[in-house]
């Protein structure tokens, strides 16, 4: 009847209805899942900061009922923290700087040039995305221990250079991704920027370090961010070419046995998720931090970097 | 010296130079892929083939033929199990991942309040979703781990499920359906940890459609329903390719899975020739995957400029 009288107000309060109803079904699918996203954090976060008996008290789920930081001191020193922390960080920003300068150089040669082969060794670059590492590790191990020519080898294993060599000619992790987002990202640029460089007597090379590059700033940080992660979570290569050194996802792997060495069985399994929470915990905090931080490079940067498309 | 330099380089075509360039560019990379991945790719595929004995401090390999290949197929059953498992996943997985982040993805493109902080987190699994941290997450670390990850899945267990259907009246559903949604239900946190990038890009190709195009649907009186699939699937539909491709290497290249660690295995075993035998099937079968799928669906994707 209302309706009847004014058709445009039952309208319009149809659409309120349908619009509060959207809002409400977004809310609540978002929060839902959201809350499964967060769980294992919130869950870590939980877990990290109780005594271990009370993961055998059913009334404790999220709320501990005895605080402690022992757990997470206890941790520390069985994965030696600040040492581990120091030589990650230093390998994976020095790695990931000198990765993400190598694959910007090439993928530039590959989005501006035109050679002979291009082609094949585009295909190349597409292959390194798709073998998985497991395929080449193995040769790799041997490699590196026998590294160099005829007789003159060296054992590379267990030094930083397993990593840093292939880093630097744009064959780290995941290198082959980067290739392609930095040859996304340059033939997206204008061609006019380099023409009127040439003009004006300026290498390729010069016109790629003062020109590209400066253009190229946003997509940079955002490979470099993700060369980090990458970096970070890697344990597979790192564990193949370390055995004594230290990283953070490597200590964390064999935080078992660092821990409860001898006396693993008197811990129930149960209780010793605290301390495997609380090495997690302990693992991702630089990334966490940094991600809060610099969030939007990582969200925004892979919707400019021209990845899409 | 600079001046016999110049001289070669006036000779040149300014192609031909530009061609030069273009090797200058690569040559480090290049130098670098011979080393770090052709030479170990060779040896692997030579290694797949042969006999592989250690001999103080050399690899000595003979040739046997398809041994190891037949080893791995027909001998080792784990491999084998494995490999079935993965494929499995993979196939029920993708589609899985593929709806849940172009659905999040539509959800996050319109815009509220606190839409910021919402991609946040569903983004930040990418940030910690590849390490051995996931895997005491996943609890799939160890033995002990388990517990964690059995806490955690009772929150969608299979009795939730089934009680959700038995209060919304449906009784005696087909055991292959229930247990099909009992799995969905169980691996939805995998699900939503394998999505973030994929989100992402939807997020990035929804961007690119011009609002007009949802005014003007309106204007015609499109519902919400029709509008997505006349207007956002088709305009979205490029990058299902590519999320698809994504995703399919994603969950075969994935340390975590179990193909990776039996390849592990063999080799802190010593067995290199069964190693890169069994790394190479599953190479192969990756390849045929990524083109099976590019195939297929390249028929029904619409470009909107070629």
């Amino acid at each position: 009847m209302a309706e009847g009288q004014s058709p445009d107000k039952g309208y319009i309060r149809r659409k309120n209805a349908a619009n509060i109803a959207g809002a409400l079904f977004r809310y609540t699918v978002l929060f839902g899942l959201g809350f499964v996203v967060m769980y294992p954090l919130l869950y870590m976060i939980s877990c990290s900061f109780r005594e271990h008996g009370d993961m055998s008290d059913p009334t404790v789920i999220w709320i501990p009922r005895h605080y402690t930081l022992s757990v997470i001191r206890e941790t520390m020193q069985a994965m030696d923290f600040w040492d581990t922390l120091q030589n990650t960080l230093v390998m994976n920003i020095g790695c990931s700087l000198v990765q993400v300068a190598s694959c910007a150089v090439t993928g530039y040669g590959f989005a501006r040039f035109s050679f002979k082969g291009k082609g094949l060794l585009f295909g190349v670059v597409i292959m390194m995305i798709l073998v998985p590492t497991q395929v080449i590790a193995l040769p790799l191990y041997t490699q590196f221990r026998y590294f160099g020519i005829g007789n003159f080898t060296v054992n590379l294993i267990d030094s930083m250079l397993t990593m840093y060599l292939p880093a630097m000619t744009g064959n780290g992790i995941r290198s082959g991704l980067m290739i392609l987002i930095f040859r996304q990202f340059f033939k997206g640029l204008p061609r006019e920027l380099e023409d009127a460089a040439y003009i004006d007597g300026c290498g390729p090379f010069m016109t790629f370090v003062r020109i590209m590059v400066p253009n190229a700033a946003s997509a940079f940080l955002t490979v470099f961010l993700f060369s980090v992660v990458f970096y970070w979570n890697d344990h597979y290569v790192s564990s193949t070419f370390f055995t004594s050194t230290k990283t953070l996802s490597l200590m964390l792997e064999n935080l078992d046995s660092q821990l409860f060495g001898s006396s693993a069985s008197e811990i129930s399994p149960r209780e010793k998720i605290v301390w495997k929470e609380a090495g997690c915990l302990l693992s991702i905090s630089p990334m966490l931090i940094m991600y809060v931080f610099l969030q939007k490079y990582f969200t925004e940067g892979i919707e400019r970097s021209g990845l899409v498309g | 010296m600079a001046d016999g330099q110049k001289k070669v380089r006036r000779g040149l075509s300014y192609q031909r130079r530009k061609e030069l360039y273009g090797y200058g560019f690569i040559g480090l990379w290049l130098v670098g892929t011979a080393i770090f991945f052709i030479l170990p790719l060779v040896k692997s595929l030579i290694f797949s083939f042969s006999k592989v004995t250690i001999d103080t401090g050399e690899t000595v390999t003979r040739w046997v033929g398809l041994d190891k290949y037949r080893y791995a197929l027909f001998s080792d059953r784990l491999y084998t199990e494995y490999l079935g498992d993965t494929l499995l996943e993979t196939l029920w997985k993708t589609p899985l991942v593929l709806i849940f982040s172009l659905f999040i993805a539509v959800l996050l493109n319109h815009k509220f309040r606190g839409r910021t902080v919402a991609r946040a987190i569903f983004f930040l699994p990418v940030i910690i979703a590849t390490g051995p941290v996931y895997a005491i997450i996943s609890g799939d670390m160890g033995t002990s781990g388990s517990t964690g990850a059995e806490q955690f899945s009772t929150m969608f267990s299979t009795d939730l499920v089934g009680k959700l259907l038995e209060f919304l009246g449906i009784y005696g559903l087909s055991s292959g359906m229930s247990s099909m949604i009992s799995t969905v239900a169980d691996n939805i946190f995998g699900i939503v940890w394998s999505s973030g990038i994929q989100i992402l890009l939807f997020l990035a190709a929804l961007q690119n459609i011009p609002p007009q195009a949802r005014e003007a649907a309106i204007m015609e009186g499109a519902t919400e329903w029709e509008y997505f699939w006349k207007i956002i699937f088709p305009c979205v539909s490029p990058f299902i390719l590519a999320n698809l491709i994504f995703t399919v290497i994603d969950a075969f290249t994935n340390p975590m899975n179990k193909v990776m660690g039996r390849i592990h295995d063999m080799k802190e075993e010593w067995l290199f020739g069964e190693a890169s035998a069994m790394a190479w099937i599953y190479f192969g079968i990756i390849l045929a995957s990524v083109g099976i799928v590019t195939v297929i669906v390249n028929k029904f994707i619409y470009y909107e400029v070629d």
